[in-house]
């Protein structure tokens, strides 16, 4: 059919040359394989989503009975299912992943080649503002079923458990393809209905069906749909890293290094998340033991390039700074850092020591709550300090190699399916689809929540012997998605923004014009978190409130669990704060 | 294109001739055009036939296949499937189509022909192409109904084709005032979905006419009553399909909708033939 379309254009273009051309590399294709293998499903991108993707199409045995499927990674995927670091070394990508994205990997059988023991529960966050102090703490509701907001887990832990899904069930019709990239794709023959012929680096080319990408944020898929994306870069870059700490105090409510602590500052978010538990009655030999976090913190893209460059001992006095200090010493702070960097030279960590100090007497915090103490201030010697609950451990080591800056940027493509809009046969998921800010920690769980979806479409096609690449068998995809999406990722970019542009307004305007604001937008988060992201709809649904999407379940079930009276409470602190840093009290 | 059976896209169709199906052809697949409502349909109408049934390895017909839409889904199910269509283009749409797809090329057969043709070959159309059978396993006829002269004549043609114990699913659009509504004024005059003149209202039939129909029609071999006057449920089905626009997809509704489980404008309805071999009854 292929060669009959072919010959045909040619002929149409009246090129006798080109035909015989063509008639010619058709005769010496035995070869170089130019003739397309047919697969059902092409899927572009073994990261994360491209992965789970792949093992939720495994686990359904009406679809991979039916489909062939073929996923196409251009890094060693082999790397991943050898990976296997030491109990106390981590990956310095990690994510939280929420209740129903953990229960949607259970569901495929993915989560069983979890390694759990790498995975670390939050069960209580504290999220404040850098400017007034005005704070919002979240713990898992007792409704919920599972008493866990999320779960940190290494991206690696759950690409390698896809993978080791996959190779214990494995199937004819199921193939992995890594070291492989994919070339360009072009659209089959020369009616708007060709299905895309997807040209591999490996010399084959592949007929899809359905081509999805999971390609990631400059989604070669999408170029080839061409599906038009809107979004912006935010001038900001998000810093990772992993944290060595003492283990948090057995008597304190974080004793299990089960808080994870976001701090918003003038110049973005900084996220301490916990990896590893902390000390344990369960786990012998736990008392006292190094514990280990992850780091995301967003910054100027010229702020982050100089910290990195500082060396790891700068960075973590940096990272206890941030969570700590008032916004005036941050700044200043920051600055020496920064012309530091400008003039092509670091400053030392003695240099930052003493800087910090002078800070610290300056702010009157007292000798035995500085941050500057060696080691570890609490190791389980008598009661836990005031507050300490408040804040996350001391860094005192990062892990080499760790740190590491990507840019940011917000960025949602026009419609998933290519059919919508652009060249049919085509769909996007996870990061191909839409970029957010990592402050809330949603972007894998929306696009684990997309590959859900997605393969509950290919599913019921399936059933009806529909054809799984047209758009009636997709369209409830974007449907069940796209919104859904937009909702989270629109909260998440008007809070970065209400931050970023914080610092050119006086703290107290600042305070009165948005401070409100700011608690409701982090009451949504907090929603987010624990809804669309964090907890079930059945849930939600138990507790006998009805509504449709978890994001409004989730708005909805803080209203019930009392979120109007905290937040009257923390408008309070807001301009309590702000007064208190007028008269220069230390936060 | 003087003989009654156009094969399927060949190569000795010339190119232009191509050019000009796949045109037609992509716009009948258009999702998004004219057809879309049918397209959407389609599930749903394969839902009612799986229900009763497992296609894999049987013989299917689709009486009036148009461009092919349930053909393709039936054969994809395993089903050995023939599409027949009275209108020429109407099948060059549907292997045009097909011709894209390689997992139809071994289970999917389409002839430019009718279904009294298929029970009763003219001598003249000797053996082209491929053999199909005289009788199925099911045969399907998806909105025709409404669209033939004498449905007495068709029907029975119809039930001639199915083997004994086969299964015979029609869907059509019931005679009554919101099927007028929503088929003759809203679809094709004002929303113009539908082509004006596709439906004319008198040819609509009821659920209830249907059954009468099938309880009258006494089996050629065996004298069985294709519905029997006592029998439980089990060889007869009616539904009813509606529309979700804001889900913007059809839906089966249950038998406990209404009598015949909401029937007031499309529906499927399902029967078999009697098993062959003596009448239990007396
Ligand atoms: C600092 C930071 C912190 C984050 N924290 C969280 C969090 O706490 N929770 C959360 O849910 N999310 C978080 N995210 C987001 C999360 O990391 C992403 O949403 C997720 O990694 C997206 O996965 P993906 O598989 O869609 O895309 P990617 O991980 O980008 O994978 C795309 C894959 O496609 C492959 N590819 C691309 N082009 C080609 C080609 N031409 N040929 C072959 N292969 C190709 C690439 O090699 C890559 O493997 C964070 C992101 C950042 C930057």
């Amino acid at each position: 059919m292929l060669r009959t379309l072919g010959n045909g254009s040619a002929r149409r273009a009246g090129s006798q040359l080109f035909y015989a051309r063509c008639r010619q590399r058709y005769a010496s294709s035995t070869t170089v394989s130019q003739e397309p293998e047919h697969r059902d499903i092409v899927i572009v991108g073994g990261g994360p989503v491209g992965l789970a993707l792949t093992s939720a199409l495994r686990s359904s045995k009406a679809v991979s009975d039916a489909l062939s499927i073929e996923l196409i990674e251009a890094s060693p995927l082999s790397k991943v299912s050898e990976w296997n670091p030491g109990p106390d070394a981590f990956s310095n990508r990690a994510v939280s992943l929420t209740n129903a994205s953990v229960e949607f990997l259970r569901d495929i059988g993915a989560w069983e080649h979890v390694d759990e023991a790498r995975t670390c529960a939050v069960e209580d966050m504290q999220v404040w503002d850098g400017l007034s102090d005005a704070r919002i703490a979240f713990s898992a509701p007792e409704h919920l079923s599972a008493p866990q907001m999320s779960r940190m887990t290494e991206n690696l832990n759950l690409q390698r458990a896809c993978l080791r899904h996959l190779a214990a069930s494995p199937s004819p019709s199921v193939k992995l393809s890594e070291n492989t990239k994919v070339a360009s794709v072009v659209q089959e023959g020369e009616s708007e209905d060709g299905w895309p012929l997807v040209h591999l680096s490996d010399g084959r080319v592949l007929r899809a069906r359905l081509l999805i990408g999971a390609d990631g944020p400059n989604s070669p898929v999408r170029a080839y749909a061409r599906i038009p994306c809107y979004g912006h870069a935010y001038a900001t870059s998000g810093i990772v890293a992993t944290l060595f700490h003492a283990p948090p105090h057995p008597l304190s409510a974080n004793a299990h290094n089960s808080t994870a602590f976001q701090r918003f500052l003038t110049t973005g978010p900084i996220a301490f998340l916990p990896l590893q538990g902390g000390s344990s009655p369960q786990v012998p030999g736990s008392y006292g033991r190094p514990t280990t976090s992850s780091l995301v913190w967003s910054t100027t893209p010229e702020l982050a390039k100089a910290l990195i460059g500082s060396g790891e001992e700068v960075l973590s006095l940096m990272v206890n700074a941030a969570f700590r200090m008032p916004d005036v010493s941050l700044r200043y702070l920051n600055d020496i850092i920064l012309s530091a960097h400008r003039s092509g030279t670091t400053i030392s960590p003695e240099a930052l020591r003493e800087e910090i100090g002078f800070r610290e007497r300056a702010h009157g915090v007292p000798g035995h709550a500085s941050m500057l103490l060696e080691g570890s201030e609490t190791m389980g010697m008598g009661m836990p300090s005031e507050g300490e609950d408040l804040l996350p451990p001391l860094v005192h080591g990062i892990q080499k190699g760790t740190p590491a800056s990507f840019p940011l940027r917000y960025n949602h493509a026009e419609v998933y399916l290519g059919g919508e809009k652009g060249r049919g046969r085509t769909a996007l998921v996870g990061d191909a689809a839409h970029s957010v800010h990592p402050l809330a920690g949603q972007g894998l769980n929306l696009g684990l929540a997309d590959v859900r979806e997605l393969v509950r479409c290919v599913e019921a096609a399936v059933r009806v012997g529909g054809d799984v690449g047209s758009l009636p068998a997709l369209e409830a995809y974007p449907r069940a998605r796209y919104l859904a999406n937009h909702t989270v990722m629109s909260t998440c970019d008007k809070l970065h923004k209400l931050y970023t542009h914080g610092s050119a307004l006086s703290p107290v305007v600042w305070a009165r014009s948005v401070g409100l604001e700011v608690v409701n937008e982090m009451d949504t988060l907090k929603a987010g978190m624990m809804g669309a992201a964090g907890g079930r709809p059945e849930d939600a649904l138990r507790a006998g409130l009805g509504a449709k999407t978890n994001w409004d379940l989730a708005v909805k079930a803080l209203g019930a669990v009392g979120g109007a009276v905290q937040a009257a409470k923390i408008v309070r602190g807001v301009v309590g704060g702000v007064v208190g840093r007028a008269t220069g009290r230390a936060p | 294109m003087a003989s009654s059976v156009i094969r399927p896209l060949s190569r000795s169709v010339n190119p232009q001739e191509i050019a000009f199906f796949s045109k037609l052809s992509a716009q009948w697949w258009n999702e998004n055009g004219e057809f879309g409502l049918l397209h959407r349909m389609n599930p749903v109408r394969t839902q009612f036939i799986t229900d009763k049934l497992d296609l894999k390895g049987l013989d299917v017909l689709d009486v009036g296949c148009g461009g092919g839409l349930l053909s393709e889904g039936l054969a994809r199910l395993g089903a050995r499937t023939v599409g027949i269509d009275a209108s020429a283009s109407n099948i060059q749409i549907a292997s045009h189509h097909a011709s894209t797809d390689p997992s139809l090329a071994t289970t999917l057969t389409y002839r430019h022909t009718t279904a009294e043709d298929v029970l009763s070959p003219p001598p003249s159309s000797g053996s082209g192409g491929i053999s199909i059978p005289r009788q199925f396993d099911a045969v399907c006829s998806m909105e025709v109904l409404e669209h033939v002269d004498d449905p007495a004549s068709f029907l029975t043609t119809l039930s001639q084709l199915v083997k004994p114990g086969g299964h015979l699913f029609l869907s059509t659009i019931s005679r009554t005032p919101l099927a007028y509504f929503l088929t003759i004024f809203a679809a094709e005059q004002m929303l113009r979905k539908v082509e004006p003149g596709t439906h004319t209202y008198n040819k609509f039939i009821k659920p209830s006419e249907l059954v009468k129909f099938f309880r009258e029609l006494k089996d050629e071999e065996t004298g069985k009553e294709w519905i029997r006057r006592w029998a439980g449920s089990g060889e007869v089905d009616v539904r009813g399909i509606v529309w979700v626009p804001w889900e913007n997809q059809w839906k089966l509704l249950s038998r406990t909708a209404s009598e015949w489980g909401g029937t007031e404008c499309n529906y499927m309805f399902w029967v078999r033939r009697p098993e062959a071999g003596p009448s239990s009854t007396p």
